[in-house]
């Protein structure tokens, strides 16, 4: 298989995962919202994995919803409250680094006349908090800014933000998609108003997602249908995909954390001792504990994940979602790091099965795939 | 007087969800013990005790307080 090192972009599901998945396949259940036998054991399997993923965030159980997967769960998160609470005001703020799932609704949202500010980030993609709350007038009804940024890594500080909205009224998203299981998250502590969380980057299956949503608020509905949660998301229930990601977050393991950040720091090392020419993007402690990202002097992000690819060694350049087109990344643009590095990042990302020895060939790969690029060049 | 070891809120929970959580808790409760559940008027009270006695559990009281019931299941 090679070794791959893009598990922002996605994880494979943990056997345990698989199991509990296969075993939901082959039990008979019905449909969730049936009142059958059938049904009701289904929706005991919905409301265990909804049980242990809002405890995991220290939620109550009711303030979960399950959706399709994180890109949903953000389109719903930016539509629904601004459908919900438009009479309220029309102002929006993002940070300028978020994923595209909500940045275009941003931009939609702009076209049916909201207004939305996009806060800049510093060099090492931290939001000042003091840049909310001079973007914020009377008419901000939401304030969106992710955990864990999907390319650089860059670790906001959402306890600051989120106390910082909860004074001033506003409602606070954060997106959890990257550092779900990686960061401890606490609701309560955090002042978190609505979070994403996401399946296939915890070892779950792929299509399913999740949103906090704290008691009382409302959003109004991405899809009509049926009344299933809540009216919320109308759609019959993923029973196996939600199975799944009550399993991959109920195995998920705090040490594995530690680990993989001792590993991160071993491979930032090694590539900074062994390869010149390496800097390092996004911020060396305020850093989700999997995240590496370097840019090279003097060769593309896009050349070197070539090489790489022939060699097996999985990467990405810009974000995944971004890697078919030839535009900067969104992310590092906004660094300010300038173009020539922007173009030169590559992104490696670890799960909780990466080796040291895997590290160990990768540095490898990349000091002699760097230096043959070069001496072309 | 019987002992009430857990209770459960099920106010606003829908139908099949309000069953699976009380079958949930009850699956974690000792033989013989009991729990207590809130359910709302309508669709919930008729469907809820029976889902319970189809899974082998006993109501031992059903009770309505206003406008919502009051359920005593033994294990």
């Amino acid at each position: 298989m090679g070794i791959y090192l893009d598990h922002a972009a996605t994880t494979f599901p943990d056997p345990k995962v698989l199991q509990a998945v296969s075993r939901c396949c082959q039990q008979g259940l019905g449909n969730a919202s049936a009142q059958h036998r059938a049904g009701v054991q289904a929706a005991m399997v919905v409301e265990h994995a909804r049980q242990v993923i809002a405890g995991s965030i220290h939620a109550d159980s009711q303030e979960l919803y399950f959706f399709s997967g994180g890109t949903e769960v953000n389109n719903a998160v930016m539509k629904g409250i601004a459908g919900a609470r438009r009479k309220y005001g029309r102002h929006i703020i993002v940070s300028a680094i978020e994923h595209p799932s909500i940045l275009e609704p941003a931009r939609w949202l702009e076209k049916q006349g909201f207004r939305v500010s996009y806060v800049p980030v510093d060099r090492q993609g931290r939001v000042d908090p003091d840049d909310i709350r001079r973007s914020m007038t009377k008419k901000t009804i939401l304030v969106s800014v992710m955990q864990a940024n999907n390319e650089i890594g860059t670790v906001q500080p959402v306890k600051a933000i989120g106390q910082l909205c909860r004074q001033q009224g506003v409602y606070f998203h954060t997106d959890a998609s990257q550092s779900f299981t990686k960061i401890p998250i606490d609701v309560r502590r955090d002042y978190l108003d609505l979070v994403t969380l996401s399946s296939h980057k915890v070892h779950g299956p792929k299509g399913v997602g999740a949103l906090y949503m704290r008691q009382g608020i409302q959003i109004d509905p991405l899809m009509h249908g049926g009344s299933h949660e809540h009216g919320i998301r109308a759609g019959t229930y993923n029973t196996e995909g939600i199975a799944g990601f009550g399993k991959a977050v109920e195995i998920s393991d705090r040490r594995d954390i530690v680990r993989m950040r001792r590993l991160r720091d071993y491979f930032i090392r090694q590539v900074e001792m062994h390869v010149p020419g390496a800097r390092l993007n996004g911020s060396r402690q305020a850093r989700v504990c999997n995240n590496v990202n370097f840019s090279f002097e003097g060769l593309t992000g896009k050349g070197l994940f070539s090489v790489l690819n022939k060699k097996n060694i999985f990467v990405a350049t810009g974000s995944a979602c971004a890697s078919n087109e030839l535009k900067v990344s969104h992310v590092l643009q906004a660094l300010g790091i300038g173009q020539e590095r922007a173009n030169g990042a590559v992104r490696m990302t670890l799960s909780k099965w990466t080796t040291k020895k895997e590290i160990d060939a990768v540095v490898k790969a990349i000091r002699s795939s760097v230096n043959k690029i070069r001496v072309q060049a | 007087m019987k002992k009430i070891e857990e209770s459960i809120d099920l106010s606003g929970v829908p139908c099949p969800m309000n069953a699976a959580r009380a079958l949930l808790k009850l699956a974690q409760m000792q033989d013989n013990s009991f729990l207590e559940i809130i359910l709302d008027d309508g669709e919930p009270i008729v469907n809820v005790p029976g889902a319970l006695e189809d899974e082998g559990y006993r109501i031992m009281v059903k009770e309505r307080r206003g406008k919502q019931w009051m359920l005593q299941i033994q294990k």
